[in-house]
């Protein structure tokens, strides 16, 4: 990638992770720990909820270090830090969400919950059928509707929302990790606001499952 | 698309960029316009805001030490393989540099031949060319006149098939 001189010094001046990732490609192996230690729980959170399971999003997160570390040496400060980062940690999702596509078992929505064992539309079922004592929308439940809902996003519109809602990125920085015109980013975060709002909103309404996947 | 799901489309797109602090200032100013007076408009924002708001109920990982530790040995191990490799491959770039400067060393003498032959010509040119002389000598004796062979030649007498200048 070309960058000019100005626009990297640029980035060197405003980003503190850049000058980490600039400090990691002359070898300092404490810059690498500080910037994993930084990265290391928002990457596994974001790709948690692209692949729909924590050991895998783990695995997944250390491959993106490993690809980092790699390309350490070719690494020019052509954008913020979390951008050129998020961009690798995309092209390794999506490997891993192809893969994982060739394996019919896998449901995104039907992952094991850590506070119970079973998954967010079993607790939904669960709640529409009134077996419940009562349908008070606990912590536990709305968080697993939440999952689902995003889970019932496509994959594209999951990673753009993950990337706006944790990371706090902009349009532009959304468009360079995704490689697509900021225009496009626009209109995939509109549409997958949009599609929030119809799964979720019943629930919030009268406590009507969302649909499955 | 129909107009009616464009406009939809455009709205939401609106309202979304508005909420995502991504309008420009007569952008917003079009939008909080509009809020005031339209209450569907704002309605339809407010489920929006609402729905993403929802979003804060997901959890966020926090990774244990031995993630870090891992993914360090794991880095550690890859390194190794890659010094590894980068040993692996100088043999072989001693080899091919090895090749090169045989195949320069072919080139440099043969381009160094043919410069000296340039330069410096066959001493035994000569000789074949007066090899048809020298066979006739004993006859050019007899003949003892220079002019007279010369005419001779011109008529191409001295001519075998083989050479046809006798000097």
């Amino acid at each position: 990638m070309a960058v000019s001189e100005s626009s990297a010094q640029r980035y060197q001046l405003q980003d503190p992770d850049v000058r980490l990732m600039l400090e990691v490609r002359d070898d300092s192996a404490a810059a690498f720990d500080e910037l994993m230690l930084r990265y290391q729980n928002r990457l596994v959170t974001v790709l948690e909820h692209l692949v729909g399971r924590r050991d895998q999003a783990e695995d997944l997160a250390q491959e993106v270090f490993l690809r980092v570390y790699r390309a350490r040496k070719r690494y020019v400060a052509g954008a913020k830090f979390s951008t050129w980062l998020y961009t690798i940690a995309n092209h390794v999702a999506a490997n891993a969400l192809r893969s994982l596509s060739r394996r019919p078992e896998v449901n995104l929505t039907a992952r094991p919950n850590e506070s119970g064992g079973t998954n967010a539309l079993d607790r939904m079922a669960l709640a529409a059928s009134g077996a419940m004592p009562t349908r008070q929308l606990d912590k536990v439940e709305l968080r697993d509707v939440v999952r689902a809902a995003l889970a019932g996003l496509s994959e594209r519109q999951r990673l753009a929302v993950l990337l706006n809602k944790f990371e706090g990125m902009s349009y532009a920085d959304i468009a360079a990790t995704m490689e697509m015109s900021p225009q496009a980013v626009k209109s995939l975060l509109s549409r997958a606001r949009v599609n929030l709002k119809e799964i979720l909103e019943p629930y919030l309404q009268d406590g009507s499952r969302p649909p499955s996947n | 698309m129909t107009e009616h799901e464009n406009t939809q489309q455009d709205l939401h797109d609106e309202l979304t960029a508005y909420l995502d602090g991504e309008l420009d200032a007569e952008g917003v100013r079009r939008v909080e316009q509009r809020l005031a007076r339209d209450a569907a408009y704002h309605a339809e924002l407010r489920r929006l805001e609402r729905a993403w708001n929802l979003l804060d109920r997901l959890p966020r990982a926090a990774v244990d030490e031995r993630f870090a530790k891992t993914t360090i040995e794991m880095i550690a191990v890859a390194a190794s393989h890659d010094a590894e490799a980068v040993q692996d491959s100088w043999p072989r770039r001693r080899r091919r540099q090895r090749l090169w400067g045989a195949l320069g060393l072919v080139l440099a003498v043969v381009a160094g031949f043919g410069i000296g032959h340039l330069i410096w010509p066959n001493p035994n040119q000569q000789l074949i060319e007066d090899l048809p002389v020298l066979q006739n000598l004993e006859l050019y004796y007899q003949a003892d006149n220079i002019e007279f062979l010369r005419l001779l030649d011109s008529e191409n007498l001295f001519s075998d098939g083989e050479t046809d200048h006798a000097g």
